[in-house]
């Protein structure tokens, strides 16, 4: 294969150079053409960008099928929040002219919704929560109760402005929701048809506010616009931020090279590789995630580490007999096999985060594994045709100066020299270095905190970060989760023995009349139809008694029809709904939580108008028919419809709607372990089940599912990656040894975040999979040519010398090339990608340090391998 | 055409129907009024309530109403409501005096907790008792509210245009109603926004002639910006049945006439 290769790369440059630019121009013709087109796609996949995060679960995941079912259920949607704050008035923005400013906002947001082919999208204005479209609801003089719109115009005075804020204050569904708990900031709550709605939306609501004068401050936040914003920045990230990086690989490459036109052979090998592997990305109707749209960053070190080893090579051989073919054909017979094998573990470090259930890790996986894969042929088919494309005169100069006598002399080859001396002489010390630095790194793994949350993947200083903390100081909290119960439908048994028993009194013909209308019920779906025909068919046999007694009878089986149809209604009842209470109250009791917000409160709070305002009748009332009554006087303000919210018609279902203040993942699940403990002792969860749903709950699960799915992924490959090494050294021994540099970077890493305090997210998590390709790769160039060298040699002593010239400068100058090279990613206004850019220079620094300085002192200490 | 002109020419039309018209829109409006809600002196009727939300769910709700026009022809009238189902709220009733120019007045007993309530409400476009129907619905608009303007004029209908004097107090710009010119009972009524788009939509889905009056037995209120419908059916209704002003009372909330309702 490698004759084969070598052959074509230079017998037949053009051709090979040709064919390779129109497959990937190819590609990119398949992707730009239905994306410009859509409508002649000729059923080609357009590119399709995703920064949904709940699609890092699959589609039919329970958490997600869940999620999906209860929020139609409950008529929940994705909110825009546009918190509003104005400091430098007494009263903040209880004051006319914002009041006014808030009331205009909301009624051109009523407008923000367009048609969309199948539907309208955008906000869901019967749903919108600020004062001018929500019920206050409160007493009007003695004995007289009011429901009356919040704020139907904006007022006139700051005491009527004021008056507003007390009445919301005074209300427990608005309360440090919609108003803040020092009456002085407001948040609007802006339903969304979809999440896809939210840019649009924000920016006609960016629109409007910019007309306000004034200082008052307007902040939009919530999930839906932190994924639209992301989406965006995700591409100018592409655009900018990896073309940077490219680039200053490119000047890096030509200082040490010094050769502007060879080194744009690596840069073409690694567009081409992000072509390829992105073209068939989309090619193959996969979405760019915010994970996919890592894979070109993921793909470039790639594809350069390869270059860099055949022009470091290259190099330091050229000038020796300044014969391009001869020096290609050396150059590739030493490094033909390291670069395949380096090239297949990459891939297979990658190719198993296909093994984590999360699939736009998956599809990453996946990808990127495709790219290393075409990356290492394209470096040794166009690598090689692109120096013998090149003019002769155009390598005038090239290579290293002193690489005849083998005695270079450069700063980079002197260190070199005297670390390998120091390694290969001090192993003993090196190796305790090393031990200490592990069981450090160690102390650290065990302090890794596993978090994420996807609005603090902007920076602080980020709008967005800044809408999100400033409303989590002042409102109740961003963040929402919810809990959901579900009463068990009627029993048979719980329902006809007892309507049989008030029956006794019944002639036996309509005794069994009513039996037999009683089995025809299906109690499971508790459809109330059902039950009013049969109560009918009751009513009916009544009216048509004659006698006095048997009406009587027939009163005694209808009583009966009711109160046990209405145990059913479970929601209904003071004890659920005490229950329900006690738990509401634990839940606010957790770190981060700012409300708790049920359909006990909107039964308390009617309890309690009903009662002219009576705080002590802030309780739940002592019948179910107390609870329904109440709840029927809410179903007749203006709003009634924001009952189903809280509870299903039936009764049977409830919600609970928590604020969290943090999104952090680990705030969510601390209060998912408190609470599920609190449930597992409760009565509630003996006769109701407890689902949880929504945004933050879902961010937990596949959190969860990805450390679990990375650990096996990891270990899969880890395991399969040494199985390669022993074949490819065929030495126990030697495969375990090129393990070392891999297994001592991932510890010392994720030691170090340990110790820094940084969690482990979603970049982290899958920053492990590149460790396993770039931090092997080192290992396999050093000891493949270590070994070259000791074969030559026959003592490890000069071996080392041989080791620590040419194949040594190699590593160190793809270390300084990428580790350098990713430093634009800082600037990223996105923290993955910060993540990302450190922690690949970082993996980069420490697998070359540890391949050089931990492996000769190993090679030394270990008496397998010395024996060789 | 466009818009201004479009307007021009609506408005110049109009007029031209009404002077062609033997009737005035003031008129259609008062009968039409008479039509849905003064019929006779007095009356009753049982109401099955089917309200279907968005997502298709239902709920029942069936409820006596007796109604008593006063005698002094100011048309004000009585309404006294009795609730039959569901179970659990069986018992509530509702009294309202409704005042024909001002604002109503309505009280509530909720017999769970034995509690007589005066209701205030600043505007009429409640819903009752979580109905797609608003509580105005139920016991008329009160005509004054609105200006009207006879749109068109067809072989059977009048299709009247009301926009409301005080926007501040209807969440709609205005409603078109089709008024049968035979009976004068609004067979449709779309209420549209700013935009003119129609976004909740009254239809009579049944008229049957009861004791001499042509009556709308079956009708259907649907709202699209909450979704769902609400469907009314009418049954067992009887007009001029003697009902004495006496019995709309405060005093019947909590001991409602049981023989009148029955």
């Amino acid at each position: 294969m490698k004759s084969l290769f070598l052959n074509l790369a230079l017998e037949r440059s053009k051709t090979v150079f040709t064919v390779s630019v129109l497959v990937a121009g190819l590609l990119l013709g398949l992707v730009i053409w239905p994306t410009v087109y859509p409508e002649k796609a000729l059923g080609l996949h357009a590119a399709k960008v995703d920064t949904d995060p709940e699609n890092m679960l699959p589609a039919d995941e329970p958490a997600r099928v869940t999620h999906n079912r209860l929020k139609l259920e409950f008529g929940l949607k994705d909110m825009l929040v546009v918190g509003v704050t104005a400091d430098q008035e007494a009263n903040g923005v209880f004051n006319p002219r914002t009041l006014h400013d808030v009331f205009d906002l909301v009624e051109a947001a009523e407008q923000m919704y367009w048609e969309n082919g199948d539907g309208v999208s955008g906000v869901v204005r019967a749903d919108i929560i600020a004062p001018s479209t929500v019920d206050a609801i409160e007493q009007a003089g003695l004995g007289v109760v009011s429901f009356r719109w919040m704020m139907p115009e904006p007022p006139e005075t700051e005491e009527a402005a004021l008056a507003i804020a007390r009445t919301a204050s005074n209300l427990p569904m608005f309360a440090s929701s919609m108003v803040s708990d020092d009456e002085k900031a407001l948040a609007l709550y802006f339903p969304l048809t979809e999440k896809s709605a939210s840019f649009k939306v924000a920016n006609e609501l960016r629109a409007v506010i910019a007309g306000f004068g004034g200082e008052d401050r307007y902040y939009i936040a919530g999930l839906p616009v932190a994924q639209d914003q992301f989406g965006k920045e995700m591409f100018v990230q592409m655009a900018i931020s990896a073309p940077a990086a490219m680039a200053l690989i490119f000047v890096l490459m030509w200082l040490f090279f010094g050769n502007l036109k060879l080194v744009v052979s690596p840069m073409i090998v690694a567009i081409l590789a992000v072509v390829v592997a992105m073209g068939l990305l989309v090619v193959t109707g996969n979405t760019i995630h915010i994970m996919s749209s890592m894979i070109p960053i993921f793909i470039m070190p790639i594809a350069v580490l390869d270059a860099v080893h055949i022009l470091s090579d290259f190099f330091d051989k050229y000038p020796i007999t300044r014969d391009r073919k001869t020096a290609i054909r050396g150059v590739l017979s030493e490094l033909w096999s390291p670069m395949l094998f380096t090239s297949i573990t990459t891939s297979v470090g990658f190719a198993s985060l296909a093994l984590t259930p999360i699939p736009p890790v998956q599809v990453f996986g996946i990808f990127v594994a495709i790219g290393t894969l075409f990356a290492w042929l394209f470096t040794v088919l166009l690598i090689p045709a692109y120096i013998m494309l090149l003019p002769e005169s155009s390598l005038d100069g090239f290579g290293s100066a002193d690489a005849k006598s083998g005695q270079e002399k450069s700063w980079m080859a002197i260190l070199l020299r005297v670390g390998g001396r120091f390694s290969f002489g001090r192993a003993k010390l090196v190796v305790l270095m090393a031990v200490g630095l592990l069981a450090f790194s160690i102390v650290g793994v065990t302090r890794i905190v596993i978090n994420d949350n996807p609005v603090k993947w902007f920076e602080e200083d980020h709008e967005i970060r800044v809408a999100d903390t400033e409303m989590n100081e002042r409102l109740a909290g961003t963040y929402m989760a919810y809990l959901a119960f579900e009463a068990p439908g009627l029993e048979r048994e719980s329902f006809t023995l007892p309507v049989l028993d008030a029956a006794k009194d019944l002639p036996e013909p309509s005794r069994t009349a009513l039996s037999q209308r009683l089995d025809e019920i299906d109690y499971g779906t508790f459809d109330e139809n059902r039950f009013l025909t049969l109560q009918d068919w009751v009513l009916d046999a009544q009216e048509k008694v004659e006698s006095d007694n048997e009406w009587d009878a027939w009163e005694k089986v209808n009583l009966a029809l009711e109160s046990h149809w209405a145990a059913g209604a479970f929601f209904k009842t003071p004890e659920a709904l005490v229950e329900i209470e006690a738990l509401e109250a634990f839940i606010l009791q957790n770190e981060h939580v700012g409300k708790v917000l049920g359909l006990p409160e909107i039964v308390k709070t009617l309890h309690r108008e009903l009662f002219e305002g009576d705080e002590l009748r802030y309780r739940i009332p002592d019948s179910s028919n107390a609870v329904a009554q109440s709840l029927m006087t809410y179903e007749s303000s203006h709003r009634p419809r924001d009952l189903w919210h809280f509870v299903t018609p039936d009764y049977r279902k409830t919600v609970l709607w928590i604020q969290l203040k943090s999104g952090d993942n680990v705030d969510m699940s601390n209060l998912l372990q408190n609470v599920n403990t609190y449930l597992a002792d409760s009565e509630l969860s003996a006769s109701a089940r407890a689902e949880w749903f929504g945004l933050t709950y879902i961010n937990v699960i596949w959190q969860e599912q990805m450390v679990a799915g990375m650990m096996k992924a990891f270990l899969g490959s880890f395991v399969t990656v040494l199985v390669l090494m022993i074949l490819l050294f065929r030495s126990f021994w030697w495969g375990l040894l090129s393990m070392i540099p891999l297994a001592v970077t991932i510890t010392v890493i994720y030691g170090m975040l340990g110790w820094v305090g940084k969690a482990y997210d979603m970049p982290v998590a899958v920053l492990s999979s590149l460790s396993l390709g770039l931090a092997v790769d080192y290992a396999i160039h050093f000891i493949a040519r270590s070994r070259e060298a000791y074969a030559k040699a026959g003592n490890w002593k000069d071996a080392m010398d041989e080791a620590f010239a040419e194949p040594a400068r190699a590593i160190a100058r793809n270390i300084i090339v990428i580790g350098l090279g990713f430093s634009p990613l800082l600037l990223a206004p996105l923290v993955p990608y910060q993540t990302v850019g450190v922690l690949i220079s970082s993996i980069l620094v420490l697998a070359g340090l540890t391949t050089l300085l931990l492996l000769p002192a190993l090679i030394r200490l270990i008496p397998a391998l010395g024996k060789e | 055409m466009n818009n201004r002109m479009k307007s021009l020419a609506i408005v110049t039309l109009a007029f031209l129907v009404v002077s062609a018209s033997a009737i005035d829109v003031d008129e259609i409006v008062s009968n039409a009024s008479k039509a849905a809600y003064y019929q006779g002196k007095d009356g009753k009727a049982k109401l099955s309530m089917t309200i279907t939300d968005a997502q298709g769910r239902e709920r029942q709700r069936e409820l006596t109403i007796l109604r008593r026009n006063n005698d002094d022809e100011s048309g004000d009238q009585k309404f006294f409501v009795y609730f039959e189902r569901p179970s659990d709220v069986k018992g509530t009733t509702f009294l309202v005096w409704k005042r024909a120019d001002g604002d109503d007045e309505r009280w509530l007993y909720l017999p769970a907790l034995d509690l007589v309530k005066r209701i205030a409400a600043s505007d009429e476009r409640t819903s009752f008792v979580g109905a797609h129907y608003f509580y105005e619905d139920v016991s008329g608009r009160h005509e004054s509210m609105d200006t009207h303007e006879l749109v068109e004029e067809t072989v059977d209908y009048y299709v009247l245009k009301s926009t409301p004097r005080d926007s501040k107090l209807a969440e709609f710009a205005s409603y078109r109603s089709w008024i049968h010119k035979g009976t004068f009972l609004a067979v449709k009524i779309e209420y549209g926004d700013e935009q003119g788009e129609v976004y909740r939509t009254y239809e009579a889905l049944d008229v049957q002639q009861i004791d001499g009056y042509y009556t709308v037995v079956k009708g259907r209120m649907t709202d699209n910006r909450i979704g769902g419908y609400t469907t009314v059916t009418n049954r067992e209704i009887e007009y001029g049945i003697g009902l004495e002003d006496g019995l709309f009372d405060e005093r019947s909330l909590r001991n409602p006439p049981r023989r009148q309702l029955k």
